[in-house]
């Protein structure tokens, strides 16, 4: 990876990161339905699609883990719910600089945060990984709990969320309409990044290392680092959703640091499934969906809801990514070739 | 004796297998060095120690700088390289995307003429799991070709081959040798490919090095005649 010898190699053309205009289209197509759904939904479904989109960052994290490293993480509410907090404290009057800084900081340095935990865990993988994540997420609960002055403990923290930031005013991101428009919008904007970051040397080189690491090694790389900036991806993007929670709630708790909210956010981006980079997002929406109308019918939900699960890793292992993807190659009829959007 | 790439005492023991002992064995510019044996001999041991795969005895020389304690990726970068014996190749990656990564990673090289010469041009932008097992040989071999390297490591590369193919392969790795300035060590189980394109050859015996020299003695030699009829069918 030496600099020397970067000009011996063409660089990719713009135009190969950029996803296919149609793909882009879709994006804003999304953007255009959030809007009209956000002037036009009974409020009720506004905040249910709100809600869902939000925790729908975290999926994305949790699904970018398991799509480019083959990592599965049980502690992911961690990043969503430091950046939660991270926001509550950069609107308070003890942060040190202006909260339009300090808001935009916190994803940023959370990604920070995890690319070093990335170095030092690099080794680590599958069953290990997966405990250890969980105990990351239970020390941050646990701290959360523990340090009342900084948290709130328990009863958590109200935020006074200032009337106007970046010269706007933040009224509507209170509301459910204006934060569907706003988190939608982030959320096209990151699922952009990441296609484009996909298809960069960088990170093709950290799909070669899920699959091959020692070749990689034997290639010419370490791969330390590039390990570590997917880790690092996948919790700033929580990160933001977290900030984006406080923004819309006014209010944290250490609820959304539970290893069960970790969980469900794991529960979507299965039920989702990694073959495309939109899947976890379809699986909050329906995670959201199903809770709702099913928790309307029976207290019993969640069994309901392990069912589905279970049916949908069963009959479609790719996820509701990878039906959708099959369904729209035959009604095309182009040849299968399982290639992500 | 210009002898780029130098092993001194490789020796590596599983448990209570001593897989490899004792080898040595020197590399010059633009000769290929044969290393054959019976099956279990140590051939692949000897290329895991010399290549840093696996920790074991002895000593690495790479142009009269002693190398054992670098890294795999480094000693890529340096002009080091190897392939496998079992595929080692990336799947789900297309074998030009897999070939630029290697190309980038060695510091530079020419992902469109090396397909073509190896005749893997036609399928650059296919999967590496939608190709033939023998076209993914092939990118195995790529993968270490990428770049000139100045030493090449290569674990039975025509294995999986058809006699057609194996014999392409030969010829290209005549060429590579005596044209890019590559010292290459040649594990073979194909002796018409090992006869053909070796300048020496070393043979292997349960872990032990057994003789070396060209083949034209190699070949009459008893001991060599012993160890092959001795341990395989
Ligand atoms: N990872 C390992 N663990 C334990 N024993 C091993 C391991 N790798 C190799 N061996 C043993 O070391 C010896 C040498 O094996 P090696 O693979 O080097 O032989 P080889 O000459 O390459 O054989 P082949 O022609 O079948 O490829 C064998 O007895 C083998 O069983
Ligand atoms: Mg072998």
């Amino acid at each position: 990876m030496s600099a020397m010898t970067e000009h011996t190699l063409a660089a990719p053309a713009v135009t190969r990161l950029l996803p296919k205009p149609g793909t882009l289209l879709v994006g804003l197509v999304v953007i255009g339905v959030a809007v009209v759904a956000a002037s036009s939904a009974p409020r009720v479904l506004a905040s249910l699609l709100t809600q869902s989109v939000i925790v729908a960052f975290l999926a994305l994290g949790v699904g970018l883990l398991i799509r480019i490293s083959g990592l599965v993480s049980f502690g992911h509410a961690a990043p969503f719910g430091l950046g939660a907090y991270g926001a509550a404290w950069a609107l308070s009057p003890a942060a040190p600089i202006a909260p339009e800084i300090g808001l935009l900081l916190i994803a940023p340095a959370i990604g920070a945060a995890f690319f070093l935990i990335g170095l030092v865990v690099s080794r680590i993988e599958g069953i290990a990984f997966g405990m250890l994540t969980l105990a990351l997420g239970q020390s941050v609960h646990v701290a959360a709990n523990k340090f009342r002055t900084l948290s709130g403990g328990s009863d958590g923290l109200i935020v006074d969320v200032p009337r106007r930031l970046w010269g706007f005013r933040t009224e509507a991101l209170q509301t459910a309409s204006g934060m569907l428009i706003v988190a939608v919008a982030a959320l096209m904007a990151v699922l952009l990044a990441l296609a484009v970051f996909e298809r960069t040397r960088a990170g093709r080189l950290a799909v070669a290392i899920r699959e091959n690491e020692e070749r990689v090694r034997f290639l010419g790389y370490r791969t330390r680092a590039p390990k570590a900036v997917v880790l690092a991806l996948s919790a700033a993007i929580p990160a933001l959703g977290g900030v984006l929670f406080t923004l819309y709630q006014g209010f944290v708790s250490p609820e959304i640091l539970t290893w069960g909210f970790s969980g469900q956010a794991l529960i979507m981006a299965i039920l989702g499934g990694s073959v495309a980079l939109w899947g976890p997002i379809a699986g909050a929406l329906a995670f959201f969906v199903l809770r709702e109308e099913l928790g309307g019918l029976t207290s019993h939900w969640l069994a309901i809801l392990g069912t589905t699960l279970i049916v949908v890793t069963v009959t479609w292992p790719t996820g509701l990514a990878g039906a959708f993807g099959a369904l729209g190659r035959r009604l095309t009829g182009t040849v299968a070739k399982g290639d992500p959007a | 004796m210009s002898a780029i790439f130098r092993c001194e005492g490789l020796g590596k023991q599983y448990g209570g297998v001593v897989a490899l002992q004792g080898v040595d064995l020197e590399l010059e510019v633009g000769k290929v060095h044969g290393l054959i044996g019976p099956n279990g001999a140590g051939k692949s041991t000897f290329i895991d120690v010399a290549s840093g795969r696996t920790a074991g005895f002895g000593r690495v020389h790479f142009q009269g700088r002693d190398i054992t304690a670098v890294a795999p990726g480094e000693r890529r970068r340096m002009g080091v390289s190897r392939s496998f014996q079992r595929t080692s190749i990336f799947p789900a990656l297309t074998i030009r995307d897999q070939l630029d990564l290697a190309a980038h990673g060695a510091g530079g090289g020419d992902v469109e003429a090396l397909a073509a010469m190896l005749g893997l041009d036609r399928v650059l932008d296919r999967r590496a799991e939608e190709v033939s097992y023998g076209q993914q040989r092939l990118v195995d071999l790529a993968l270490a070709l990428v770049g000139a390297p100045k030493v090449l490591l290569l674990d039975e590369p025509a294995a999986g081959l058809s006699v057609a193919e194996s014999e392409v392969l030969a010829t290209h790795l005549e060429e590579i040798s005596a044209q890019w300035n590559v010292a290459v060590l040649l594990v073979e189980h194909d002796m018409d490919v090992v006869f053909r394109i070796c300048h020496v050859l070393t043979v292997l015996a349960s872990g032990r090095f057994l003789v070396s020299g060209p083949p034209s003695e190699v070949r009459t030699d008893p001991a060599v005649i012993r160890a092959y009829f001795g341990s395989t069918a």
